[in-house]
């Protein structure tokens, strides 16, 4: 009889991943609900430290599987422990963040225990039949569909920032387990040799999933540092406009449009942009389109869903303020 | 070297999506595409054959109109392709997929695996990966740059906040992300060549399976489609004012912060 | 009185020589014809022949009547300077070459007058453009001539002949009576200081040398003719008889369907017809066509001049090297011959055509705006040789500008360079309550908004005025809506003829299916195409221009429009709709009707300057000078009008672009006579 919500938790440097914490916090609201035990499943090298941490986010128990072998994530170590381990405690559900490692896990992880998987969800909730439901896009977000399965473990990843990461229980307490770190040496196959973590944390302008874009009304280069502000408040990539980048503001590389890069993120912040077609042929795709410009008349208003018209130099370090607080609640 | 892709057929990204009677999504006068990441696995592909030697194979499953995806790919430079045809597909899953998949990747010869790491249209990003788990060999994923050297694959992957570099031994299973390559404009002489170059289709009896060996783990209960998209608006105010309603907009209507 | 005459061959001995020269000259005159007769031959098969009429019409007016050599005044004049003298004194050496040895006796009376006195005036005036063209030439130096030794050879060579033929004559007068001297006025002036200086023994050893020195210059001047840019005396007026019939500027098509092509485009010499060949040999190096050229002049390194006479080189080269090849082989069998010269081609090792003679960027810096062409004296075809060379490119080798790719996979998934949802096509002109044909079949027109005016914000503002215009009009109307996709223009131009046949096939079966007959449309290049490109395929409508029917409209009283308040415009020539199509006045007319002041740029009408967007430039970066469109917002710029108008999208969109590049929006708008005449309603 499977028991039991499993929650893969990520940690890189012993530091806990924000969606491993908001996983644990639905987690915890699905097992009072249902009678569940909250379980989450560490893997790593030294980690004994985040037991409390977790325990504090919401877990009844806490596993960790402590290894050399584990220090650095690579695919068939973690399948083969995970594997092992869901196979001898069978939880109802296994859940993780969809992330890198997530994406590149899960699958193989699935298969390896024969069951679906439900990838990138944007819900997530409990049913009286299949235990739990999802809520996944799929065509880019143009539609939804609703998954379940009879299959157990039910294994699913879910979309960071779905759900919110709750205030930690300090007072909590959970029963923490090691367990021995059980990797077929058929499994390492790959050797990682090399890890380079951008210093930079703004992503790359293709696949950021929001971007800061400036146009003619930024008036010169120095004044993309506001945007660049406002950009790593909320972790987005920086594009321009060809009017920008024609002036020499920006690099080619950052020009969005016709003849730049074609983007399609879920968040376009546009700033003195007119919104000509070219532009828009490389954005038009964008979830969420704002804009903040001047001039009423521009274009962009009409494909923006939220747009101020006003000084963008006074308006984005305000937003930036805004945002911050945003990130910090 | 042996090379193969896979390859799906998707919408085209500017399609419209509507329900149809029975609640599914409608495909009717959709415009196809090959799935824009598959397009980075079949440039690489070709790439390794004309480095290494060999011959490149595309494999897809789909109906009729996955033969225009294919005979794209071949117009490209790729050598002869594969379908996977059947009506007992249409209601597959993840699971189901990659089974028939690697039952008939099973029956060509290969040293490698290529594929996009997600498709534009269910956007699970699992096939390349389960494949890999079937046919026991290890798996790169959202791979930026590849190495061949011998029997040793090296890649660039991008993992969150940076890249990694992985080497693992031939046979492998990589999926493409973007910004491994520019895929290539295919050249009419190529658009010509495609279409005497070998497509064998195949159904689930020629890989010897049935509809019960492949039941999907996953059911889809239903689809839905998104609140429709409101008119765009201007928010108002002073530039404090605006800036503050703009946030919280985006956090709780839009739910994108 | 005694009969107008002189003696033809006074004071001279041994003229039988005369013959023996000309023989000479004659032989390497027709050996140098041979030679150049052999290189064109390099190329492939091509009917020009057609129309012999139209081509004595075109030879009269363009050779004769210098019909665009007189556009530019100044070396214009000069050259009809040089010309006419030419003409009338071959004229004269044809009445004495007929007198002297067919004895025709005519030479004498008013004819002998009549030479004497157009020799000497005309002669006269040539000498006078010589020095003018040498002192253009050499000292002025304008940068669209290039200097070589044969223009220094053929300018003296002339000079000399004519100055000897006035000298001769002078020392003939100065020598013995005539008693119509006074009709030979330049002899008779010069007679006087040579009475002066030589006595009557000296004056006829003189004449002696004179007349054999004058002799054997004209007869250099007849063998080096076909060696020299003398030939464009015979190759100009060829070409000008040789020239395309028809509508400007449309492509060959390729069957797509012929599964014995093997190469698309052209990428080797030998793979042009021997007309493009003879085009090289034809440009005069004139370089009116680099003068006019909007890439030369923006600052790439394109010049047509400089592609028709690097192609002439390699020409040569081509030449060379199969005579070589036949050679080696030491055939003497013709066939033997031919596969000498094959082999040749199918392994040419010489510098490739396109990257060694010719860059590829100058192939993709082209606009096809054709100014080149317009300008050109003896109608060298440049743009044709580019889409030739692009549709290799693109069709064979896969390589061309990459902003090119996004453009072509964007027509092919959604009908329009932009890739907007297919779907969507119909959206802005049916919220205006235009009809589909679907829904009203018996529309007498197709209005054809083309991708801007379905997609492009700035030019759906156009189409709704075009719609407001046309239903205060009461015309009955229809749109193909999400059946339309893109005319092709972009694609053919770029040189993927595969999309444009794809495109073009598709429309075209979309439209006879609904029995379509009439197309409005206001985009330039739709027009062109429909109209002059589609029935190659197939496709035969009447495609008439916005402005065309607007102003029908006007001048049948169906169309009321008020006056303006005094504003002033200046009006943009699309190449598309002038140059390719000839309209120039029915936009004009169409202001002054709603009484705007109009100001004309400085390139204006046939010499327009292009906004940089043609030949599908609008969807590529432009990296190199500075950019075409700011370059003609400026000539807009610097008139101070209230408005700059255009009729098409492409030119509207780079206009507009300009205008924000240069940051005069308050001053100066740019918009489409359709957004003109709405506000005149």
């Amino acid at each position: 009889m499977a028991k039991g919500i499993f929650i893969i938790v990520e940690q890189r440097d012993l530091q806990i991943r924000k969606v491993s914490l908001e996983l644990l916090s639905q987690g915890r609201k699905i097992a009072d609900e249902t009678g569940e035990t909250l379980v989450a499943v560490v893997l790593g090298n030294g980690i004994e430290g985040l037991a409390q941490t977790l325990a504090a986010a919401g877990a009844d128990k806490v596993i960790l599987i402590d290894d050399a072998k584990l220090a650095d994530y690579t695919t068939g170590a973690y399948t083969s422990v995970l594997n092992k381990l869901i196979r001898k405690e069978e939880p109802q559900a296994v859940l993780m963040g969809n992330t890198a490692i997530g994406k590149d896990l899960t699958p193989r992880l699935a298969h390896r225990l024969g069951v679906g998987l439900a990838s990138d969800c944007t819900g997530m909730e409990k049913d009286e039949k299949s235990f739990l439901t999802f809520k996944r896009p799929i065509y880019a977000g143009k539609a939804f569909e609703y998954l379940s399965s009879n299959v157990r473990p039910i294994l699913a990843t879910i979309r960071p920032n779905t759900f919110k990461a709750e205030d930690p229980d300090a007072s909590r307490q959970a029963e923490i387990v090691k367990e021995a770190a059980d990797i077929d040496a058929a499994d390492l196959r790959a050797i990682l040799k090399e890890v380079a973590i951008a210093a930079s944390k703004r992503p790359d302008l293709t696949e950021a999933n929001i971007i800061v874009s400036g146009g003619r009304g930024m008036k010169g280069p120095e004044n993309y540092v506001i945007l660049e502000e406002l950009a790593d408040v909320i972790g987005a990539a920086v594009g321009a406009s060809r009017a920008a980048v024609d002036s020499g503001w920006k690099e080619h590389k950052f020009q969005v449009g016709q003849t730049g890069k074609t983007v399609a993120p879920t968040l376009y912040i546009a700033c003195g942009i007119s919104g000509a077609i070219q532009h828009l042929a490389g954005m038009g795709s964008s979830k969420f389109i704002v804009c903040i410009n001047k001039d009423p008349e521009a274009n962009i208003f009409n494909v923006a869903d939220y747009g101020i018209v006003g000084d963008l130099f006074e308006v984005v370090p305000l937003l930036t303020q805004e945002f911050k607080k945003l990130v910090n609640e | 070297m042996n090379i193969i892709v896979y390859i799906k057929q998707t919408f085209d990204t500017e399609a419209k999506i509507v329900l149809d009677g029975s609640g599914k999504i409608d495909a009717n006068g959709v415009n196809l595409i090959i799935n824009p990441y598959d397009e980075f696995a079949i440039e690489e592909g070709i790439r390794l054959k004309e480095k290494l030697g060999g011959d490149v194979t595309v494999v897809s499953m789909g109906g009729a109109r996955a033969q225009e995806a294919i005979r794209t790919a071949l117009a490209m430079g790729v050598d002869k392709a594969v379908l996977v045809s059947d009506p007992a597909l249409e209601n597959a899953d993840e699971w189901t997929n990659a089974e028939v998949l690697a039952k008939a990747v099973s029956q060509l010869p290969y040293d490698i695996i290529l594929a996009g790491r997600i498709a534009i249209d269910d956007g699970a990003s699992q096939i390349g990966v389960r494949l890999a788990e079937i046919l026991n060999v290890p798996s790169i994923s959202s791979i930026l740059k590849l190495d061949i050297d011998g029997t040793q694959a090296t890649a660039t992957r991008e993992i969150d906040g940076g890249t990694e570099v992985i080497e693992v031994s031939l046979p492998a299973v990589l999926t493409a992300q973007k910004g491994l390559n520019e895929p290539r404009y295919p050249s009419v002489a190529g658009i010509m060549k495609a279409k005497k170059k070998p497509l064998k289709t195949i159904t689930l009896a020629d890989l010897g399976m049935s509809a019960g060996d492949i039941a999907p783990k996953m059911n889809v209960d239903k689809y839905s489609l998104p609140v429709a998209r409101q008119a765009g608006r201007v928010i108002p105010g002073e530039a404090a004012q605006a800036a503050q309603e703009l946030a919280r907009l985006l956090r709780e209507e839009a739910k994108v912060l | 009185m005694a009969t107008a005459t002189r003696e033809v061959y006074w004071n001279i001995e041994g003229e039988h020589w005369l013959y023996l020269l000309f023989i000479f000259a004659l032989v390497i005159f027709g050996y140098g014809v041979y030679k150049r007769v052999i290189l064109w031959k390099l190329g492939q098969p091509e009917n020009r022949w057609k129309d012999v009429g139209q081509g004595i019409k075109d030879v009269i007016s363009y050779g004769l009547f210098h019909k665009r050599i007189l556009k530019d005044p100044y070396p214009g004049l000069m050259h009809f300077g040089i010309f006419v003298g030419f003409v009338f004194l071959a004229f004269a050496t044809a009445i004495i070459t007929l007198q002297a040895d067919f004895g025709l006796n005519f030479f004498h009376g008013w004819l002998y007058i009549f030479i004497k006195l157009t020799s000497n005036l005309f002669g006269l005036i040539a000498l006078f453009a010589i020095l003018v063209a040498a002192y253009r030439r050499y000292i002025q130096r304008p940068d669209r001539l290039d200097n070589k030794l044969d223009d220094a050879i053929t300018l003296s060579l002339l000079f000399i002949i004519l100055v000897t033929g006035f000298l001769i004559q002078g020392v003939r007068i100065a020598t013995i009576p005539d008693p119509w001297a006074a009709w030979a006025f330049v002899g008779q002036w010069m007679a006087i200081p040579l009475k002066a200086m030589l006595n009557e023994a000296q004056l006829l050893s003189l004449h002696v040398f004179l007349w054999w020195f004058h002799l054997v210059l004209a007869m250099t001047f007849i063998a080096y003719f076909s060696h020299s840019k003398l030939f464009h005396i015979l190759l100009g007026l060829t070409n000008q008889f040789l020239r395309k019939r028809g509508p400007i500027g449309i492509p060959e098509p390729i069957d797509f369907e012929d599964e014995s092509l093997e190469t698309f485009g052209k990428s080797q010499l030998r793979e042009f017809s021997w007309k493009a060949l003879f085009n090289t040999d034809a440009c005069i190096r004139c370089g009116r066509c680099q003068d006019n050229c909007p890439a030369y002049l923006s600052g790439k390194h394109l010049s047509p001049k400089r592609i028709i006479q690097d192609m002439k080189v390699l020409m040569e080269e081509t030449g060379a090297a199969v005579a070589e090849a036949k050679e080696l082989v030491g055939a003497t069998q013709a066939a033997d011959h031919e596969a000498a010269a094959a082999s040749e081609v199918e392994e040419w090792t010489g510098r490739a055509l396109i990257g060694e003679v010719i860059p590829e960027e100058d192939l993709w810096a082209c606009t096809t705006c054709r100014s080149c062409e317009q300008q050109c004296p003896v109608f060298v075809e440049h743009v044709d040789k580019t889409i030739d060379m692009r549709r290799n490119l693109v069709l064979m080798e896969t390589r061309f500008p990459g902003e090119a790719q996004l453009a072509f996979k964007n027509m092919e998934n959604n009908g329009n360079p932009w890739g907007i949802g297919w779907s969507t096509r119909a959206d802005y002109l049916t919220a205006l309550g235009v009809k589909t044909f679907e829904e009203d079949p018996q529309a007498e027109y197709l209005y054809w908004p083309g991708c801007s005016g379905a997609f492009d914000a700035r030019n759906q503002k156009v189409s709704s005025a075009l719609v407001k215009l046309l239903q205060a009009a009461g015309v009955h109307f229809a749109i193909l809506g999400n059946e339309e996709k893109c005319c092709g223009d972009s694609a053919r131009k770029l040189g993927n003829e595969y999309l444009f046949f794809s495109l073009a096939s598709e429309n075209i079966e979309v439209m006879k299916g609904h029995g379509v007959k009439k197309i409005i449309t206001q985009c330039p290049h739709c027009y062109n195409l429909l109209k002059n490109e589609y029935p190659q395929l197939g496709g035969d409508f009447e495609v008439i221009h916005h402005t065309v029917f607007l102003l029908d409209l006007v001048k049948s009283g169906k169309l009321k429009l008020s006056q303006s308040d005094g504003k002033s415009i200046t009006y943009h020539d699309s190449c598309y709709l002038g140059r390719y199509n000839e309209i120039y006045g029915q936009p004009r007319e169409l202001l002054k009707a709603v009484g705007l002041e109009i100001k004309e740029m400085a390139h204006t009408g046939e010499k327009s300057f292009c906004c940089g967007a043609g030949g599908g430039r609008m969807w590529l970066e432009e990296d190199e000078g500075q950019r075409i469109n700011e370059m003609r917002t400026d000539e807009a710029i610097v008139l101070k009008t209230d408005y700059v108008g255009t009729a098409c999208p492409f030119c509207l969109t780079m206009i507009a672009d300009g205008i924000a590049a240069r940051e005069v929006g308050e001053e100066l708008k740019a918009l489409d006579i359709a957004q003109i005449l709405e506000m005149a309603l």
